[in-house]
């Protein structure tokens, strides 16, 4: 079981940015206490590989507007990973050449709703 | 219950999906994937079309509900997964709707995700194949004959050149010249500035490779 506010604390320590990180996602802690300690270590592995830029991201060739910046200046790294027989998807987006500004974790139904959000998605399926 | 293209699912199951499908209360409901046509199965795939927003549950613990919104009918996803199936009444039917700006979009995506899953890509490139053998024959796959496609690649590397040789044919063949032109020009532009990644590299040479083709 891990703490949500250590996940949290543990990520802003890889990232290391003035700009603070927003966490997002339904039922975030929750998601977060059923880590396992292992399961943690996996995705603060893959956060350093995003930083070091050993991770493929997702680009959208969209001028739309997402919150306070164009898509096209945002670069979208996915994660996926289960937890007993439910899947999870941790999306990490970060401006390019730039700062990281959100990180999102949720299950399927959220997943699909911020991929909508970033244009990734037109309909449902 | 009605049977949509029988052909490759076991007989064994009907009775089975019939019984779990009266347990559902929805009019709109079917059964389709592995549950129907492999003899190991995970999860039992049912999806549900409704407006409703109430949480739908069976006893049966490999099932998996999805929900469809209505909206969603004129997707290539509901036409592939109610293509073969079994279902509780007749399914609604509305006629596909789909771009290639759709396609290049699934392209965009599946490319960076191939790259980081390398040979675990099984589930994430569904879509690619769906979208792509639809454009190559107007043929839409069901879950049976997409699994059997997407099992004739024996690694990642193989679906990158799948990618590489049928986009270009098919722009080519579904886009007019000068739109082609137009649109990948500004795509391979935002590709550009970020090349250091393999996968929008990879993107950027196959932006190049259709504005050669067309």
């Amino acid at each position: 079981m891990v703490n949500p506010e250590e996940f949290k604390e543990k990520i802003k320590e890889i990232v290391s940015q003035q700009y603070n990180i927003e966490f997002l996602g339904s039922n975030f802690d929750q998601i977060v206490n059923f880590l396992t300690e292992t399961k943690a270590e996996k995705i603060y592995q893959w956060i350093s590989k995003v930083i070091e830029r050993e991770t493929q991201p997702i680009f959208i060739g969209s001028k739309k507007q997402y919150k306070e910046w164009a898509l096209n200046q945002l670069l979208v790294f996915r994660h996926p990973f289960s937890i007993g027989k439910t899947e999870y998807r941790i999306l990490f987006v970060k401006v390019k050449d730039s700062i990281y500004i959100e990180f999102h974790l949720g299950d399927h139904k959220y997943y699909d709703k911020v991929r909508k959000d970033l244009n990734l998605k037109k309909t449902s399926y | 219950m009605i049977i949509y293209n029988p052909e490759n699912i076991i007989k064994e199951r009907i009775p089975e999906a019939n019984d779990l499908l009266s347990q559902i209360k929805a009019k709109y409901c079917f059964i389709t994937g592995s549950f129907l046509y492999k003899e190991k199965y995970k999860d039992i795939d049912i999806f549900i079309i409704t407006r409703s927003k109430k949480k739908i549950k069976t006893s049966n613990k490999k099932a998996k509900i999805t929900i469809i919104d209505f909206n969603d009918l004129h997707s290539l996803f509901y036409h592939s997964i109610s293509k073969s199936c079994i279902s509780k009444d007749i399914l609604p039917k509305k006629p596909l709707k789909i771009t290639i700006s759709d396609y290049w979009n699934v392209i965009n995506e599946a490319v960076p995700v191939l790259l980081n899953q390398k040979n675990k890509y099984h589930k994430d490139i569904r879509f690619l194949i769906l979208y792509t053998e639809y454009f190559k024959t107007g043929n839409i796959l069901d879950a049976f004959q997409l699994n059997k496609k997407i099992k004739e690649f024996k690694n990642y590397k193989e679906i990158l050149k799948y990618i590489k040789k049928q986009v270009p044919e098919i722009i080519k063949e579904k886009m007019k010249k000068s739109y082609t032109k137009k649109f990948f020009y500004t795509q391979a532009g935002f590709y550009k500035d970020l090349i250091g990644y393999n996968a929008q590299r990879f993107l950027y040479n196959l932006t190049h490779l259709i504005t050669q083709n067309g």
